[in-house]
């Protein structure tokens, strides 16, 4: 790889027309159904991912948003060697994830919320040592690393007891432990604080949080957790149906998708709901809350308006939740945005 | 080498966290040679007696002989490679700087030792109970090619193993039956290790030994009771041998193809 210098950022991640289809097999249904489809399987072709393109700078952590079956998952298996492009270029570190060179395998990871890799009857101290001799890591390198991701995600006390004895909570954590002992500097995280409580999911947030700004690390991030994605990343790529619908920084995606701010008062003596439909939308209304619609350039007005002519006791001016703005991009998903 | 020492470490080490399940195989295997051994007992009401060219002493050694060949060559724990490509763990792997090959070449290796080690213990335990005729070989090229005849049979295993692990990259749901097909069907009944091969029909045995079974478990015990000595016995290995090499280029071929139809489900 060629060194790069400081003001030129370095690409990490180029991604460039990747096509990749499935083959499925196409089950029919009731029993004569399945009869007849193993002597005559109907082959169906799906397009996971349809001609997508995009490219990671180095240390950039970027959100991957997208219902599900969306291309996501696909798209990390794909970077991370997985699977095999139908078609494109796809340059990771320098190199073509497919050849699955050591070199390249050694600085990159794949965290999956659903994955083993502990072994389960073994505490995890046991597969930190195999991870060790897998990545032919020094002992020194190895301790430090280890001590310090143990003690970030605070699982010091967990590695030397049997894996299978550890809550979803703990094991998750070690699996990040295992999956980072090795100091990648490409991360595919892929829902790592799914069936996390919500105190454990804002450790693993925090850590990653870290994690990215400690080694410069890029990161690449889906979830179907907001919370992850907004916490997190700056820039997102929507992606649906195997293509990218908006591909930019987190708070452009809100100001053109979210043409309205919502308002959120406290009553303080009951007044008519009607009323207020002068100013703007009532979207909600639950004495003494009420949740008002207005658009976006009129949102200091309105706001002004409602404290001299309403008794309100407090007011407050939101965004629309990320959810309900996504859901919008999903609707408009023909307006291609590509910043 | 010292990734693979490690992983035939923690291989070992999970062996143990199944005692149990370890014991309970163990017990099966040795159960089933001590039917065979009093079917064969039987047979051979008095010690003179000579049925399809083998004597008591022969036949009875063969069968102690299955303890020991099966407990090398027939215990492996890339059985479990054909669920892993179904349900997705091999994306575990995949993306680790490891051999899949190595890898599991290694645990292979850790789970024979292991089961080398009680077969040698139960046979010993089971000859002093049965107090059998025994037949022990002593010529020295004898037992050096009975050693590399089961080296080669254990490969052969292993890589037919492999290969029928990759349908799953296919026909996903097929892991199992596959599993069957081969360690039961093929393995059991066509490599000897349930009764010698010689027993057969010529006809049926000459088609067999146009396969690879017959060296997986005949073969190697052909050798050890001297019934295939010199030039013969060699050209057995070197055939084996032909096999091992024809068998690894179709598992590389039939494993890059799979590799690239992959869909690391599950995961």
């Amino acid at each position: 790889m060629s060194k790069t210098s400081d003001k030129k950022p370095e690409r990490t991640i180029i991604v460039e027309h990747l096509t990749k289809n499935f083959e499925v097999t196409e089950k029919k249904k009731g029993l004569t159904g399945s009869i007849s489809s193993l002597f005559s399987p109907k082959k169906k072709t799906v397009q996971a991912l349809k001609n997508i393109s995009f490219t990671l700078t180095r240390g950039e952590l970027v959100g991957f948003i997208g219902p599900n079956g969306a291309g996501k998952t696909t798209t990390l298996k794909v970077l991370s060697s997985l699977l095999y492009p139908t078609a494109g270029f796809i340059q990771v570190l320098g190199f073509n994830p497919w050849d699955r060179k050591s070199e390249y395998l050694k600085q990159i990871s794949l965290v999956m919320g659903q994955k083993n890799q502990l072994w389960w009857d073994l505490p995890a101290s046991e597969t930190f040592e195999l991870v060790r001799a897998i990545y032919e890591l020094p002992k020194r390198e190895y301790e430090k690393n280890l001590d310090e991701l143990t003690s970030l995600l605070n699982v010091k006390k967990l590695v030397n007891i049997q894996v299978r004895r550890l809550s979803l909570g703990q094991r998750m954590r070690l699996e990040f432990v295992a999956s980072l002992l090795h100091n990648p500097k490409v991360l595919f995280l892929d829902e790592p604080t799914i069936g996390l409580d919500v105190v454990a999911q804002q450790k693993v947030r925090d850590f990653i949080f870290d994690y990215n700004r400690r080694h410069k690390a890029t990161i690449m991030l889906t979830s179907h957790n907001m919370d992850d994605v907004a916490n997190l990343a700056k820039r997102v790529i929507v992606i649906n149906k195997g293509g990218i619908a908006f591909d930019g920084k987190l708070n452009e995606l809100v100001k053109k998708f979210a043409r309205e701010k919502m308002i959120k008062i406290y009553l303080s003596k009951e007044t008519d709901i009607k009323k207020f439909e002068k100013i703007g939308k009532v979207k909600r209304f639950n004495y003494p809350q009420a949740v008002l619609s207005i658009p976006r350039e009129t949102t200091a007005i309105a706001a002004a308006e409602l404290l001299q002519n309403f008794p309100i006791a407090d007011l407050t001016i939101e965004e629309d939740p990320i959810e309900e703005i996504i859901r919008r991009v999903f609707r408009k998903e023909k307006t291609k945005l590509v910043s | 080498m010292k990734k693979y020492l490690q992983i035939f470490k923690i291989s070992f080490q999970q062996e143990f966290a199944y005692r149990t399940n370890f014991i309970m195989w163990r017990m099966r295997n040795v159960l089933q040679i001590v039917l065979v051994f009093f079917l064969w007992d039987a047979a051979f009401s008095s010690s003179e007696k000579i049925l399809f060219g083998y004597d008591k002493a022969k036949i009875l050694t063969y069968v102690f002989g299955l303890i020991i060949v099966k407990a090398f060559v027939l215990s492996a724990k890339s059985a479990d490679v054909a669920g892993e490509v179904a349900g997705g763990e091999l994306s575990n792997h995949l993306i680790k700087p490891v051999n899949y090959f190595k890898y599991w070449l290694t645990r292979d290796v850790s789970s024979k030792v292991l089961n080398l080690f009680f077969a040698i213990g139960e046979s010993v335990l089971l000859f002093l109970i049965l107090k059998p005729p025994f037949f022990i070989q002593t010529n020295f090229l004898s037992l050096l090619m009975f050693f590399v005849s089961i080296v080669l049979a254990s490969f052969i295993f292993f890589v037919l193993l492999f290969i029928t692990s990759s349908i799953p990259f296919w026909v996903p749901e097929a892991a199992w039956g596959v599993h069957f097909l081969i360690t039961v069907v093929a393995v059991e009944f066509l490599s000897g290790a349930l009764f010698p091969l010689d027993v057969l029909p010529l006809a049926l045995q000459n088609i067999l030994n146009f396969t690879p079974f017959p060296y997986m478990i005949f073969f190697p015990l052909q050798i050890y009771l001297g019934k295939l000595t010199g030039f013969i016995a060699f050209k057995g290995i070197f055939v084996s041998g032909i096999w091992a090499v024809i068998l690894w280029g179709v598992m590389n071929s039939v494993w890059r193809k799979g590799l690239k139809v992959y869909q690391a489900h599950g995961r």
